[in-house]
């Protein structure tokens, strides 16, 4: 990050130095910058964020190599857009609501690519628990198995703390379908999970 | 604690930032340093029009007779890879009744001849790459009213196909009732 900012020229170096005790400042000026098509600047951005944005995707795809696809996508897809980021939410929960667009837009791209999608899962298992310990990874792996719908909203609302009306709005449905998708993965991730003796 | 609880509970400890297994800027960064050949709007606007229309009249020859001939036409259009864009969703009465009639096309999808569950599909397919290239069209030019309105005319031939198909299986049920 470091290396990135000074190589990026001593003006900029020196607007970094003013703000180097306030990341929020540092993430603005970037945006600033990359929003003025610096590109270097965008690539600092994206070192910020990537482990967030690919995190989710991997939590919503639950395969290794879809999430790669669906976080570059979202951040061609936020290089493309980053004009319309007017600072209105945190700028990290605007490269969720984009990244959650690359995951979508790769599943309603079309009926063959879904069935790629799963065939891929069904015969790559996800290695979405390398960062979760114990208990936590057999959770994932549940998390993994469950329908899409399901998954989408329990990963946004239960992992990462957005609300129904959120979760619902990123995802394109209706806040009472959003409720209902969680309470079926609920007792389906309850169906898996007592054989594992989660509750014990 | 009962197992909701619980289960919210370890949700909420399960990792949220994921560091990928290898570095996905090479591919980021030539994709934006990369020019895009863009299409002007106008003609991706003509595409899609003329996309939807030979999908909709070809999903007509296919269901107005099931046991008629079917024209096998695909407009050979190669599409861009495109993401679908997320300002322009679905109101939820909208996709209510989409959903509604998508489940009840599952359900009575295998009353119909293998040619028109083919043909169909593959109709449903170009209603939906058209719809990805228009919101690739509009994530450029996001205020366009004509883009808009072929965005909303997507939708509603794939709403007004999965009508179309759904008064089909209800006829061959009746018919095979009788």
């Amino acid at each position: 990050m470091e290396a990135l900012l000074t190589a990026s020229g001593s003006d900029y170096s020196q607007r970094m130095a003013d703000t180097k005790d306030d990341p929020v400042a540092d993430e603005q000026t970037l945006i600033r910058r990359a929003q003025r098509s610096d590109a270097r600047a965008f690539e600092a951005l994206y070192r910020l964020h990537v482990d967030k944005v690919y995190g989710l995707c991997l939590r919503m795809t639950g395969n290794v190599s879809e999430a790669e696809d669906c976080a570059q996508e979202a951040f061609i897809l936020a290089w493309n857009k980053l004009d319309k980021f007017r600072g209105d939410s945190a700028f990290s929960t605007w490269l969720h609501r984009v990244a959650v667009n690359a995951v979508l837009g790769r599943i309603r791209k079309s009926k063959r690519e879904q069935d790629r999608i799963q065939a891929v899962a069904d015969t790559e298992p996800a290695r979405t628990t390398a960062a979760d310990t114990g208990e936590m990874r057999d959770l994932a792996e549940a998390v993994d198995r469950l329908p899409e719908g399901a998954r989408h909203v329990f990963v946004l609302h239960a992992v990462y703390g957005y609300t129904h009306d959120e979760a619902a709005g990123m995802l394109g449905i209706a806040t009472g379908t959003s409720k209902a998708q969680m309470h079926r993965a609920r007792r389906l991730l309850a169906q898996q999970l007592e054989k594992q003796g989660f509750e014990s | 604690m009962n197992f909701d609880d619980r289960l919210d509970q370890a949700a909420r400890q399960l990792a949220t930032e994921i560091p990928p297994e290898r570095d996905l800027w090479p591919g980021i960064e030539q994709a934006i340093r990369t020019p895009r050949r863009r299409t002007p709007w106008l003609a991706q606007a003509a595409a899609v029009v003329l996309l939807v229309g030979a999908s909709s009249g070809i999903t007509y020859l296919a269901v107005k007779d099931d046991t008629g001939p079917v024209v096998a036409v695909q407009p050979e259009l190669v599409f861009e890879k495109a993401a679908f864009g997320g300002d322009y969703h679905l109101g939820p009465g909208f996709q209510d009744a989409r959903n509604s009639l998508r489940a009840q096309l599952d359900a009575e999808f295998a009353s119909l001849s293998p040619k028109a569950q083919q043909d169909i599909q593959a109709n449903l397919d170009l209603i939906h790459e058209a719809i990805v290239e228009i919101n690739t069209a509009l994530a450029q030019d996001p205020d366009n009213v004509l883009l808009q309105q072929q965005l909303l005319r997507a939708y509603r031939e794939e709403l007004a196909l999965l009508r179309r198909v759904g008064g089909l299986t209800r006829n061959v049920m009746t018919r095979n009732d009788i």
